[in-house]
């Protein structure tokens, strides 16, 4: 079997990824697919120790990343939804130029 | 069966005050016959209450104090209680029938007075009547809240009337001054009496005259507790000294000129400066019954009403206002009545701490004459400033030094006006003349059986009674004899203000016969019955009469005011003694000091300027300065600070992430530090 830290480490290393990009991009499609990458690294962590745990039932953790999906799903219609529209009126949807809600 | 009924007295004024107000645009001369009848019916009223007193007595003894009382408010949990009610006795009688009757001869007056003031007529009749509300409301009080409640309304209206024509009027600045001046002066003596009040509440636990007026309570407060009940005693009297004008807050008097002739003759004849006499003449066992301090405290009354007397005098002398003269020829009388008071209270209060009887008979004496003052006063006063009033109306000037030789066209006001000169010069058998021999008579009792200060108190006295005969008579040549030396045409007199002042007139030759009708019963029986006074024995009028023409000081205050008078005739009549000579062409010192009235109203001023005006300063510096200061300085950082931080808002979305995540960095560190560096 995977020892565990092997695949911690690897959601750990998707995590940063998607926080890098996250940091860096200024592209609001980016943004969105970066935070999926975070969202999925966190699902991976729930899958990790679900199957690891030889203390008790499993299942709670398979059906939590099922809801976390499901969430995700729904996250993602809105926040392309919010994208399609920020470009039809503005005609871009780069983050840099979608300062208007500041100060 | 009428005094059941004495609540009505002051509720007729107030009544009028209503209508007079909501209604008197459309009433008939404003509603000056509704104030009319007002005051009358009162005025009826008054004198019915006071003939049931006086026949009747109540419940069989005369002289007790007829007391109703309802409950007005009530503190739970304690047995506390403030009531509204009245209390009718000897001095109340006296009061309502002379205010209530001189308001309603001044409201007929006034028709005539104020006929040409359109449409302000209807705010005059509303704030005469309810400055008679405030007179006889105070009179007929039966607790000293009441009392002072009625007290600020006449202050009010006071200062309503005096301002008359603050505007709309070629002259409204300085009337309006002599208003605020008349109102912020007498605040200063209203603040000590409601100090004094405080301290008769916190000694008395009640402030109802039926408890506090009780020889056996007020000796056991000053067994324990001396100072205070002094204390209180001297408040009282600073409220005294400010409605009543006397040293050394005497000046808002002579520039409450500034309003209508009539209120002149309403504030001194009958209502306001008479309200502090009366509070005097009311408050007194609480000055008598002092064992410790009480004769210093009724001393220094003394020495304020005898100071007042001849200080006021002489100011007069030189005065070329016909009203001002009037006026401080107020502030002199008022000065004898306060004089007769401390001097009869003092008599009466060495009498009972030294338990000489006769010593007391004198002091009811004394106090009797001050109330005796107070009532010819009212007449003759009253009838001096309606007079004074008739020959401005018709001149149209209240200067002297434009008048002259009126005698011919001003008939009746001159020979009336001449009665009430006689009668406040002392002229014998006038009313004054009664009165004030009996003040003057006092003032030498208790100087000889007690305190030596009273005598001289009684030598100023006697110099007034010349001063008051010499300057009233300088007044009445000025005006009415000689040649007219006006410019404007003169008017006739009308009989609508030539009817009062013959009625005044009569009154004012006669009142000083009331002793005869046991006036001096009266007093004394209310001083025994109401008051808790004992060893009283009262003269009758005829013995009175005796002993003021066996006493040889009698003939010197009428040779005094002869030759008062004589000097006057030589002077402004015959012209054969220049009064120039006298004075250096009003060149000399004392003359300026006169006519500058001894720089008092400079020494108001710049009290008010160098006190008031710093100390205003010092807390609009410390207002704008340090309040508005901290105030702003906390808005100003709120703000800048709001807008510094607001900078790191860049609306960039990495950049949000980046805080996030920096701050979980952080928290992780925090929590790593606490529990794994803790374990």
């Amino acid at each position: 079997m995977i020892p565990i830290e092997l695949v911690l480490g690897f959601a750990a290393l998707l995590f940063c990824t998607g926080l890098y990009g996250m940091m860096t991009t200024n592209k609001a499609l980016v943004a969105l697919m970066c935070v999926e990458l975070m969202l999925n690294s966190a699902n991976i962590n729930f899958i990790a120790f679900a199957a690891y745990n030889v203390f008790a039932d499993a299942t709670i953790g398979n059906i939590f990343v099922l809801m976390s999906i499901a969430i995700a799903a729904a996250e993602v219609a809105v926040g392309l939804a919010l994208i399609l529209n920020v470009y039809k009126i503005k005609g871009t949807s780069s983050t840099d130029d979608l300062t208007t809600m500041r100060w | 069966m009428f005094m059941e009924y004495a609540w009505l007295i002051p509720i007729l004024p107030i009544a009028c005050f209503v209508i007079v107000g909501l209604f008197g645009k459309k009433l008939h001369e404003g509603g000056g016959f509704v104030a009319i009848a007002g005051a009358a019916i009162a005025c009826i009223f008054s004198v019915l209450v006071a003939y049931d007193f006086i026949t009747n007595g109540v419940d069989g003894i005369f002289g007790a104090p007829f007391v109703t009382e309802m409950k007005w408010l009530v503190f739970p949990g304690s047995d506390f209680v403030i009531n509204f009610g009245v209390y009718i006795d000897g001095l109340t009688c006296i009061m309502l029938i002379f205010s209530s009757f001189i308001s309603t001869m001044i409201f007929v007056y006034s028709i005539g007075y104020m006929g040409d003031q359109g449409e302000k007529k209807p705010r005059y009749y509303g704030e005469v009547s309810l400055f008679l509300t405030g007179m006889l409301g105070l009179i007929v009080s039966s607790n000293f809240l009441q009392m002072f409640i009625f007290w600020e309304i006449m202050g009010l209206c006071s200062y309503l009337l005096i301002g008359f024509w603050s505007f709309d009027h070629p002259e409204a600045k300085q009337k309006s001054s002599a208003a605020k001046k008349a109102f912020l002066v007498t605040r200063a003596g209203d603040v000590c009496l409601m100090a004094g009040l405080f301290i008769v509440l916190y000694l008395f636990g009640s402030l109802d005259y039926a408890n506090i007026f009780n020889a056996v309570a007020i000796e056991a407060i000053a067994a324990t507790n001396p100072e205070l009940l002094t204390v209180a005693g001297l408040l009282i009297f600073g409220g005294v000294i400010g409605k009543s004008a006397q040293f050394p807050l005497h000046d808002w008097l002579p520039d409450a000129m500034a309003g209508p002739t009539t209120v002149s003759a309403l504030i001194h004849a009958a209502t306001m400066v008479k309200a502090g006499v009366y509070l005097t003449a009311r408050a007194m066992p609480l000055y008598v019954f002092n064992s410790v301090n009480g004769e210093a405290v009724l001393l220094f009354i003394g020495i304020i009403g005898g100071f007042t007397a001849i200080y006021a005098a002489s100011m007069a002398l030189n005065n070329f206002n016909i009203k001002k003269v009037l006026a401080y020829s107020t502030l002199s009388q008022l000065g004898y009545m306060i004089l007769a008071l401390g001097a009869g209270g003092f008599l009466m209060a060495h009498g009972y701490n030294t338990g000489e009887e006769h010593l007391v008979a004198l002091g009811v004496l004394g106090y009797m004459a001050g109330i005796f003052h107070m009532l010819n006063h009212a007449f003759f006063k009253g009838l001096l400033f309606l007079c004074s009033g008739a020959v401005i109306h018709a001149t149209g000037t209240e200067d002297m030094k434009q008048m002259g030789g009126l005698f011919s066209k001003l008939k009746v006001t001159a020979v009336t006006m001449l009665l009430g000169s006689l009668s406040i010069a002392g002229f014998p058998l006038f009313s004054g003349f009664w009165s004030k021999d009996l003040v003057l008579e006092a003032a030498l009792h208790a100087g000889t059986h007690g305190m030596t200060g009273f005598t001289v108190l009684f030598v100023m006295g006697m110099i007034t009674a010349f001063m008051t005969a010499f300057y009233m008579f300088r007044m009445w040549f000025m005006t009415f004899v000689g040649d007219y030396r006006g410019t404007e045409h003169v008017h006739h007199e009308s009989k609508i203000m030539s009817a009062p002042l013959v009625v005044l007139s009569i009154f004012a030759v006669i009142s000083g016969f009331v002793i005869f009708i046991g006036f001096g019963n009266l007093i004394a029986d209310m001083l025994q019955e109401s008051m808790g006074f004992f060893w009283i024995e009262i003269e009758s009028g005829m013995d009175i009469a005796i002993s003021i023409f066996t006493n040889i000081w009698t003939y010197v205050s009428i040779v005094l005011a002869l030759s008062g008078i004589g000097i006057a005739y030589l002077m402004y009549m015959k012209k054969s003694v220049d009064p120039a000579k006298f004075n250096k062409n009003g060149e000399s010192a004392y003359y300026k000091l006169l006519t500058k009235r001894y720089y008092f109203p400079e020494l108001y001023d710049q009290i008010s300027w160098k006190l008031g005006y710093g100390i205003a300063r010092i807390v609009d510096a410390f207002d704008r300065n340090v309040i508005d200061g901290t105030v702003n300085g906390l808005s100003g950082a709120v703000i800048g600070g709001g807008d510094v931080v607001s900078q790191m808002e860049t609306g960039h979305v990495r950049d949000y992430a980046t805080f996030v995540i920096a701050g979980v960095v952080v928290l992780i560190l925090v929590f790593a530090f606490i529990f794994i560096g803790g374990i």
